[in-house]
């Protein structure tokens, strides 16, 4: 017990340590951040002190950007687990290196929607009274106690799911099924309800025709899949792109040098070699006698030292490779950037998923220092796989990999595809339905989209947000958004376009005009635009810093096994130096 | 560590807490902070009659220190039999806003910002829409020809949104009618009103200013104290008046008598008589089913 706990902190140390160390960019980026978090508290220890009179909001519109930026962002919470449905229901491979970068940024939404809400209240001080058992809580009867109970616990649970498999990850062993399969789909449940139960914060107020609508929730759903897949998109381009061990165009020490592979040393294997498997890899003692005899034969050990490369994208040959001393990182090139999808050491394997598949070498593989490696045939790879145990360890570090690829991007686009149509057509509907009949109940609609009585401030941004919505849907059914390029013009289209539909223009437009008809407008004032600035990016910052951690673990760069050694990155030797 | 990597460290860490306290700074402008007492203070319905007396002995005491005024505060508690209801006379309502000002006086409502829990609309003759009506009417006299007038206050619903919303019961309705709000509870977070279809609840964006000898000190608890920032507050029938057998204020300073006031369950008093006589009523947005313990109704 007091081993783990050691171990635990020793892990999160070191991933504290690596949070806090990176190139210029990194600084930059974060030094940048932070001064604008800084600016943000500051701005709300104004409010703090003098109320929310700092900000535009009035008893006529009593709720503004705050609550606006807080139902788009939970949105976005939902949308980046439901990502996890093709995955874990589907098994879509592509995706599925992505899932922890989508439970990433759902935990970084959940924060922002959090300290959203928080400032938004008149007495922070008084935040206890909504504590179940210490307060007095309000539930069932008001929507918001189930949002205090929805929101909170997603964030466990996306926490505990994460930072599980992450840990996992790290000490490089398999995580238990039973301890966050069940959680994964608790957590697909809970991100429709959480995006329903904010939806159904306004659909329940009879007094607000403008949000009185049943039409809201889907509503909700669908701008929220089409405003998260489309940030996860965004976000994992400047991943892939932050990354890369070399940047575009630039070419790696071993291209163009074939001649490398053949100074490789081989040699027969022997029993000795895999006796030294094992004790890197316990499962494979579980491999009969008659099994390792049968396949020694075949197997190779080949020796290489730094730099040289032990197979090459785009290659196929059936061999797969398991590690007996030294480090082999295996990186691959794609839209011309190289990155690094594994790290493996001894004891782990490489190259078996083109060796079982027969497919072309979707990666390189090159030594980073003194190596020595196992070569086994395809077919004695499948004999070994005979063994159970030997069977689940592959399988599960097959997974272990983080491969970003066009393919996975154009899923995604495919969600945000089907998620963008059906949020203009719901729309439509509700335009429709508001117009074409007509009554008094329509003057929110009327002072939203056409203005009302000489007030209509925001007319400009809801047909901004229609023209980008459409200009949306329209790229995203052309073959042009399949270029990268466009698709992210797209997806920043999509997030501005449904921030503001769903946000100011969702908010503002159920109080004006008020209950008793009088038309008073909001703009939000400079203090509360800079604590919304602060909030982002403390959320950002957030990311920023759970991404910089996850991504060696996930190439396996940083695991327990290294543990001890310099930090790559904080030593300040570079990275690309070692290859 | 080296010497110069530990510098630059310190320095680094140096810049950053003083850009943090920088930042913090606007905290010390603050004139409201909470004290242990307030803070740890239980809700309403958990105060023992004990602990009910030493809050009325703080109040007075936070009361006075603030506004010079010793203040007479008290927990009046709902009479048995009693269900207050309201009734509005349109034919005789003028449109003086007289109820709005004595409302303001009697229940020690902010002067800067301004909060007044009464709105007058002016309404188009043969109109009862409220989407039509004007806020800012100021002629020189009214009445104003072509036009009546609806005050429009909190309703006392049978049926409250407000109510059900409020994420920590900070407020609630009595057995007379009266849905209150504890001002020590509620954690400011509006939702109550964005629910209510009446316009009826106020919020205070700062701290309330009223001038202290403006400070009515016949107070109670769930009614009339003054206010904290960051807490809503709404029309509850004069509560320190009603519970103790006075009209409220808008009631008594109604120059047209327009404005009737009682309690439903005694058959003899004038609400029920107006309730049993009159032909038509109106409750406001009925169709929403809040059922407003608040009745407008014409002579003729």
């Amino acid at each position: 017990m007091i081993q783990a706990t050691k171990n635990y902190l020793a892990f999160l140390g070191r991933c504290g340590r690596i949070a806090c160390a990176g190139d210029w960019r990194y600084y930059a980026w974060m030094g940048a951040l932070t001064v604008l978090c800084l600016l943000g508290l500051n701005a709300y220890c104004k409010q703090f002190a003098h109320g929310l009179i700092r900000t535009g909001m009035s008893d006529e519109v009593s709720w503004g950007v705050y609550i606006a930026n807080f139902t788009f962002l939970v949105g976005v919470a939902a949308a980046a687990v439901m990502m996890v449905i093709p995955v874990y229901i589907y098994d879509n491979e592509e995706l599925h290196d992505l899932v922890i970068f989508g439970e990433l940024l759902a935990v970084a939404a959940i924060i922002m929607c959090l300290l959203f809400v928080t400032v938004d209240l008149g007495r922070p001080d008084r935040f206890w009274h909504l504590i179940p058992g210490l307060g007095q809580f309000n539930f069932p009867a008001s929507m918001l106690s189930w949002d205090v109970i929805v929101l909170n616990g997603y964030l466990l649970l996306n926490v505990h799911i994460c930072g599980y498999l992450l840990y996992c990850r790290y000490q490089k062993r398999m995580p238990a099924k039973w301890f966050y399969v069940p959680f994964v789909f608790i957590a697909i449940v809970w991100a429709i309800s959480i995006h329903t139960v904010t939806a159904f914060l306004y659909v329940g107020l009879g007094g607000r025709p403008f949000w009185n609508q049943a039409i809201i929730g889907p509503r909700f759903l669908a701008s929220a899949f089409t405003a998260g897949p489309a940030l996860i998109i965004l976000a994992i381009q400047v991943v892939r792109r932050v990354t890369a061990i070399a940047s575009k165009g630039e070419a790696m020490p071993w291209q163009g040098n074939s001649s490398a592979s053949k100074t490789v040393r081989q040699r027969a294997a022997t029993l000795d070699d895999l006796d030294s498997l094992v004790r890197y890899l316990p499962e494979f003692a579980s491999v009969a006698k008659e099994t390792r005899q049968a396949i020694l034969p075949d197997l190779r050990v080949l020796e290489v030292s730094t730099g040289e490369v032990l197979l090459r994208q785009g290659e196929t040959d059936k061999h797969t490779f398991f590690v007996l001393k030294g480090r082999v990182v295996v990186e691959r090139e794609e839209s011309g950037r190289h990155r690094i999808t594994r790290s493996a050491g001894p004891g782990e394997q490489f190259g078996e998923v083109s060796s079982l598949a027969g497919t072309p070498r979707m990666a390189t593989a090159v030594a980073e220092e003194a190596t020595q490696v196992l070569r086994v045939p395809a077919d004695a790879l499948r004999k070994l796989m005979k063994t159970p145990q030997l069977n689940r360890i592959i399988r599960a570090r097959m997974a272990e990999r983080l491969m970003i690829t066009d393919r996975a991007l154009m899923i995604l686009r495919g969600i945000v595809q089907v998620a963008m149509t059906i949020n203009v057509f719901l729309l439509v509907c509700e335009v429709f339905t508001e117009f074409y009949a007509g009554g008094l109940h329509i003057a929110s609609s009327k002072y939203l989209y056409l203005g009302l009585q000489g007030h209509h401030a925001l007319v400009p941004w809801i047909w901004t947000a229609i023209a980008f919505n459409l200009t949306a849907m329209i790229l995203l059914v052309l073959p042009l958004s399949r270029s990268l390029k466009w698709l992210n013009v797209t997806c920043v289209l999509c997030i501005v376009g449904i921030w503001i539909e769903k946000g100011m223009g969702l908010v503002i437009p159920g109080f004006i005009p008020s209950p008793l008809g009088e038309i008073v407008e909001y703009t939000p004032s400079l203090n509360e635009t800079l604590v919304c600035f602060g909030i982002w990016a403390f959320g950002l910052l957030c990311y920023t810093v759970f991404l910089r951690m996850s991504v060696p673990i996930l190439q396996g760069r940083l695991s327990k096994a290294n543990e001890g050694q310099p930090e790559f990155g904080v030593s300040g030797v570079s990275e690309r130096a070692a290859l | 560590m080296s010497r110069r990597s530990f510098l630059r460290t310190s320095a680094v860490v140096t810049a950053g807490l003083a850009a943090l306290a920088a930042s913090l700074k606007p905290l010390m402008e603050m004139n409201d902070f909470p004290t242990a007492e307030r803070f740890m203070q239980k809700y309403y319905k958990e105060l023992t009659p004990a602990d009910m007396a030493k809050v009325l002995k703080r109040i007075e005491n936070e009361v006075e220190k603030q506004y010079g005024i010793r203040p007479h505060v008290r927990d009046l508690k709902p009479m048995d039999g009693v269900e207050f209801v309201y009734c509005l006379n349109l034919t005789r309502c003028i449109g003086c806003r007289k109820c709005v000002h004595a409302c303001v006086a009697e229940n020690n409502e902010s002067r800067n910002p301004e909060i007044q829990y009464i709105r007058v609309l002016e309404m188009t003759d043969g109109s009862l829409d409220v989407y039509k009506a004007r806020h800012n009417y100021n002629p020189e006299m009214v009445p104003e020809k072509g036009f009546f007038y609806m005050p429009v206050q909190c309703q006392q619903c049978e049926n409250p949104p407000c109510v059900k919303v409020c994420p920590v019961h900070a407020t609630w309705q009595e057995t007379d009618g009266i849905t209150v709000i504890d001002y020590d509870w509620c954690i400011g977070c509006r939702y109550c009103e964005a629910a209510c279809p009446y316009w009826a609840r106020r919020f205070n964006w700062t701290k309330p200013e009223i001038p202290k000898d403006r400070i009515n000190p016949e107070m109670s608890y769930l009614g009339n104290r003054p206010r904290r920032q960051g807490v809503m507050e709404k029309c509850h029938f004069c509560i320190q008046r009603t519970r103790a057998g006075r009209y409220p204020a808008c009631v008594e300073v109604c120059p047209a008598g327009a404005r009737k006031f009682g309690n439903i369950r005694d058959p003899d008093s004038e609400v029920s008589y107006i309730l049993k006589n009159k032909r038509v009523f109106i409750q406001l947005k009925e169709e929403l089913g809040t059922s407003p313990r608040f009745f407008y109704y014409f002579d003729v």
